[in-house]
């Protein structure tokens, strides 16, 4: 019984010698009804579409095959490319929206600690006295043409640094001093005439109309 | 002009004649591609095993010729490089069981003793298009019996040459066959089944 069994097989893919053989087996109902559903699957199985490697393995292949002798050195490193899993895609996802971010606070510190420092009191009066006193240097320095040539220096009275004013600091002095109260003035005395302090020889003070 | 594959062989190891090389590869890769596929169920993996195996045949070629011996079996022999580089892979994956030395004697009943392990349709995706069926089915089949229908299907071998390059008898090769045939018609039969009961209700 198996042998014949097998026999089916051997017929059905022709691996069999004997034609005979074949006869005689399908006079079996039985075995003619599996010959006959073996058959069909057979028949399907023929049917099936062949399945082909990727080119770009082909190409590896043949690449390795043109090496010098052969595939030895080949195998190392023929491999078909594969995209690469690398830290770089990471990077991109993670580190650079980061740095981005990062930046960004640093501008904005940057910029409010900027505005603030220009929008404070003693910032504006260093603004303003830095505006009157400086003059720009192109004014201080202008091209005049010379038997020598090159730069000349030139002062004139618009020129002038508004600070090197000479007078400004012995009038200041003067002021002070015509100022400057008695020794024995105390703050919480209360208001007298000039003229009715002792020693009207004070120094600083004078009687109203001694000068005429 | 249809030079032999051991012409080819002798035209490239000797002469450097790549296109001699690439005459067998296209001889034969859909043979070779198409048994790894059904192996390892796969289609990348099948590229990678496929890749590994020519790049083996070109090592042992240049390696005066490695394993490789002029008998007139160039095909079997690259088909036992890609068994083993499938069978590794299925090993790794803990895909692929040996089967006990028992079952491959002769004088054992090998066909009363083949259990019948094909899983039932209800597992099986419904598809349309019968080619992708045909290929499920094949793939739900157990592993040695798959094996057997791959090879004289799509590698073309004899079972003769299958017994030889598994490593087993040919009653065995025989029977695993028989039972592949059995198992996929009934999933082919239950599958169209299906169909026609999806087409009655829709």
């Amino acid at each position: 019984m198996k042998h014949t069994k097998r026999d089916i097989l051997l017929h059905l893919y022709g691996e069999s010698e004997s034609e005979s053989d074949l006869r005689s087996l399908l006079r079996d109902k039985d075995l003619k009804a599996e010959y006959t559903a073996m058959s069909e699957t057979k028949f399907k199985l023929d049917l099936k579409k062949s399945d082909r490697p990727d080119r770009q393995v082909i190409d590896a292949i043949m690449e390795a095959a043109r090496a010098p002798h052969g595939g030895a050195s080949a195998l190392g490193g023929k491999r078909r490319d594969r995209g690469p899993v690398s830290r770089t895609s990471r990077l991109k996802r993670v580190m650079l929206p980061a740095l981005g971010i990062a930046a960004a606070l640093v501008f904005a510190i940057g910029v409010y600690w900027n505005s603030s420092s220009l929008t404070s009191p003693s910032a504006s009066v260093a603004s303003s006295a830095f505006e009157d006193t400086v003059v720009p240097p192109e004014s201080l320095y202008r091209f005049v043409p010379s038997r020598q040539g090159g730069l000349t220096t030139v002062q004139d009275s618009k020129s002038a640094l508004s600070w090197d004013d000479g007078n400004t600091l012995p009038n200041l002095r003067d002021r002070i001093n015509t100022l400057k109260p008695a020794d024995r003035l105390d703050w919480g005395e209360a208001a007298m005439p000039l003229e009715m302090l002792s020693g009207t020889n004070r120094p600083g003070f004078q009687t109203a109309g001694s000068n005429r | 002009m249809f030079p032999a594959d051991e012409d080819l062989v002798i035209q490239y190891v000797e002469k450097g004649d790549e296109k001699a090389f690439r005459i067998l590869i296209d001889r034969h890769q859909e043979r070779v591609f198409g048994y790894l596929l059904g192996m390892v169920r796969d289609r990348e993996t099948a590229n990678d095993l496929f890749q590994e195996t020519f790049l083996k045949v070109i090592s042992a070629l240049s390696n005066e010729r490695g394993s490789y011996t002029v008998q007139g079996k160039f095909l079997g022999w690259v088909l036992r490089i890609a068994r083993n580089a499938a069978l590794d892979y299925l090993r790794s994956r803990k895909k692929w069981t040996d089967v006990s030395s028992s079952y491959a004697e002769d004088d054992v009943d090998y066909w009363d003793r083949l259990p019948d392990e094909s899983p039932s349709a209800d597992l099986l995706v419904h598809r349309s298009e019968q080619a992708d069926v045909l290929k499920m089915c094949i793939d739900a089949l157990p592993a040695e019996q798959r094996e057997v229908l791959l090879l004289r299907h799509e590698a073309d071998m004899t079972f003769k040459e299958i017994a030889d390059l598994t490593g087993c008898s040919i009653n065995t090769a025989l029977g695993r066959m028989r039972y592949a045939l059995i198992n996929l018609r009934r999933q082919l039969t239950a599958q169209s089944k299906m169909d026609l009961t999806e087409v009655a209700q829709s």
